[in-house]
């Protein structure tokens, strides 16, 4: 027997999976960053995964905020 | 060239991908209970999500990574594939044909050419569209793995069934909804992932006139250069890019082919659907910047020729180079740990993505077009979802037999690559008749669809197997000596002409179906959309117009 569910059912918005990844995502560069990297690349010295990793992070608490503002009610 | 050595923070960082849009999968599961939730994400997305989704669909790892070392190639006449090659299409399926195709509640292209025309064509578009969508799947598998192997020392059998037991498990479980979930995660993580290789890469060269400083003129012009053929890299002159590029294979592709068009499908309402073709195409004209931008510093990188980029030899044939390795070598070069993991993620992401967008389309036109069309007509919407959800599994299994046939006969990929030309440019020639012109008959349709095919093809298997005369060549092309690119180009522009031509001198002496049943379908027979009772900032029209003025300003920018 399929489960059944009401046709008004709503998933969580996207916006929500997408914050959750980015956020996971920037933490684990920053991290990445803090511990520094055993193989050379150029412009290592601006440390990329640094402030991209930051970037990433503030992505992923704006969209987790948005998405989860939007989530459905019951 | 060496592999990539990952350390554990990227192994960290690829295999929560796999669990993200596994877990997506599963929760989307129990939003799936009906035929219309499983193949057209229940109609209930908003603008927004079907168009991210719309253009991410169109958005596989290769393209990527073709168009950044097209761009070492070509230079940026690359960008009109995005630009011209796309946005007058997309504005124009969403303000004139999206109505048509939205209004009929049709689940796919197929659907419309059954209510439009008649069953032959239907059937006809079906099993082109199927076979297509397989074959490009599995050659999406292929080179997926094929890029794994080299760059990263990974197993074929371990990239390509380990990807697709992905694809095929988050599909299943979830249809539609979880293909658009997945694309739309694969559009931030290609940003989140990629842009970062151009914003270091115009660091280093110290700026961004310095990226185009010293550039030949073909490398750095859209048109200035496309007045004669030979002055330009691609071998291609305007009416071409205009007619072939600009017209025929970017309005085959973006207004008929199901693999995007079902996205819009997926729209709550038929302003979001006309709105979602619109939205995309924004974000379609900003890819260049990571594109186009790496390509160019690549080529920058590479000559200087003091050894610190270098081109591999093409691992299918060792006498070319090796285009395609330009993004990832700047991955290498611009990296450190942790962001490699996500540089990766972004082309796996890119990939599983396009896969996943070819076995939703896949299974939705075998499910309503041709199993129930002429396997089982009387099946309950229950077992068309079972059938829905078995087909993927199919699906999954023929893609991974195509991409072993691709690795035994890589020649084949010229041929399935070719398919493009042959089914999308004839079928636009169809569309535009059937929409706009009510007299069109149903024989003449399926008839001129099939003189377009054939016209496409003919001239395909004449290029290949060189049996077109040099005058005749220049007859086809309008050069003396067309590259591949021009030759794909004026095949469309002709498999186009051909299939137009054919239906309208067809439609003067067959019967023409009733105005009755015509309501919905085509244009005359169909209420205009009435936008005057929505505010100015949600018209689809003034989006469509800010849309558009981007892209000339962008085309005199860089004339």
């Amino acid at each position: 027997m399929e489960p059944t569910t009401p046709k008004s059912a709503e998933p969580m918005p996207i916006w929500f999976f997408v914050g959750v990844i980015l956020l996971t995502y920037g933490v684990l560069v920053v991290v990445a960053g803090l511990m520094g990297s055993a193989r050379p690349t150029v412009l290592s010295e601006t440390r990329p995964a640094l402030w991209w990793g930051a970037i990433l992070t503030v992505a992923g608490v704006l969209f987790t905020a948005i998405g989860w503002a939007g989530r459905p009610k019951d | 060239m060496h592999t990539i050595q990952l350390a554990p923070i990227d192994w960290a960082i690829i295999g929560l991908y796999f669990v993200a849009i596994i877990g997506i999968g599963l929760y989307l599961r129990r939003f799936t209970t009906t035929g219309e939730d499983f193949f057209l994400a229940g109609r209930r997305n908003s603008s927004w999500v079907a168009g991210l989704a719309f253009l991410s669909a169109n958005l596989g790892a290769l393209e990527i990574l073709g168009w950044t070392g097209g761009t070492m190639k070509y230079g940026m006449l690359v960008s009109q594939f995005y630009w011209i090659g796309a946005i007058p299409a997309m504005l124009f399926l969403g303000l004139y044909m999206m109505p048509f195709y939205y209004s009929s509640k049709i689940h796919s292209v197929p659907g419309y050419l059954l209510l439009r025309f008649d069953e032959r064509s239907r059937l006809l578009n079906a099993f082109s569209f199927a076979i297509m969508t397989l074959l490009m799947s599995g050659i999406n598998l292929y080179l997926m793995a094929l890029v794994f192997n080299v760059l990263l020392g990974w197993g074929w059998n371990v990239s390509m069934w380990v990807s697709a037991a992905a694809i095929a498990c988050y599909i299943t479980l979830g249809g539609l909804m979880s293909a658009i979930f997945t694309e739309i995660v694969q559009f931030f993580l290609i940003w989140a992932g990629l842009f970062l290789v151009s914003v270091l890469g115009v660091m280093e060269m110290g700026g961004v006139e310095q990226v185009f400083a010293g550039l030949p003129p073909a490398m750095a012009s859209l048109w200035s250069t496309t007045g004669e053929s030979s002055q330009n890299a691609m071998g291609v002159t305007w009416p071409g890019i205009v007619m072939g590029l600009g017209f025929v294979l970017s309005f085959g592709y973006w207004t008929t082919d199901f693999l995007v068009v079902q996205r819009a499908f997926s729209s709550k309402d038929l302003r979001s659907a006309r709105l979602t073709p619109i939205t995309a195409s924004f974000f379609k004209m900003a890819l260049p910047f990571i594109v186009v931008v790496a390509g160019l510093v690549a080529y920058k990188l590479a000559a200087r020729g003091d050894g610190s980029f270098v081109m591999p030899a093409d691992p299918m044939d060792a006498s070319k180079t090796w285009y395609d390795a330009a993004l990832p070598l700047l991955i290498v070069r611009y990296y450190p740990e942790g962001l490699v993991g996500l540089g990766i993620t972004a082309l796996l992401a890119g990939f599983m993505a396009g896969q996943a967008g070819n076995v939703s389309a896949f299974n939705t036109v075998f499910t309503y077009d041709i199993y129930r069309a002429v396997i089982k007509k009387d099946a309950t919407d229950a077992h068309l979802l079972r059938v829905g959800r078995v087909m993927t599994i199919v699906g999954i299994l023929l893609s991974i037999g195509t991409a072993y046939l691709a690795m035994q006969f890589n020649a084949i990929m010229d041929y399935i690559q070719a398919i493009f030309s042959w089914v999308n440019a004839p079928l636009f020639a169809t569309m535009l008749l059937g929409m706009f012109w009510k007299r069109t008959t149903s024989t003449a349709a399926f008839y001129g669809l099939i003189a377009g095919m054939i016209a496409s093809f003919s001239i395909f298997l004449g290029f290949k197997l060189k049996a077109i005369s040099p005058e005749l060549a220049h007859t086809l092309t309008f050069a003396d000596n067309p590259s591949d690119m021009t030759r794909n180009l004026w095949q469309a522009i002709w498999a186009w002409g051909v299939c137009f031509v054919v239906t309208v001198a067809l439609t003067l002496v067959t019967k023409p179906k009733t105005d009755a049943e015509l309501v919905g379908l085509v244009k005359g027979l169909t209420p205009d959309t009435d936008d005057s009772q929505v505010a100015w900032y949600g018209r689809p029209a003034v989006w469509a117009a800010a849309s558009f003025a981007v892209l000339v300003a962008l085309n005199v920018y860089f004339w």
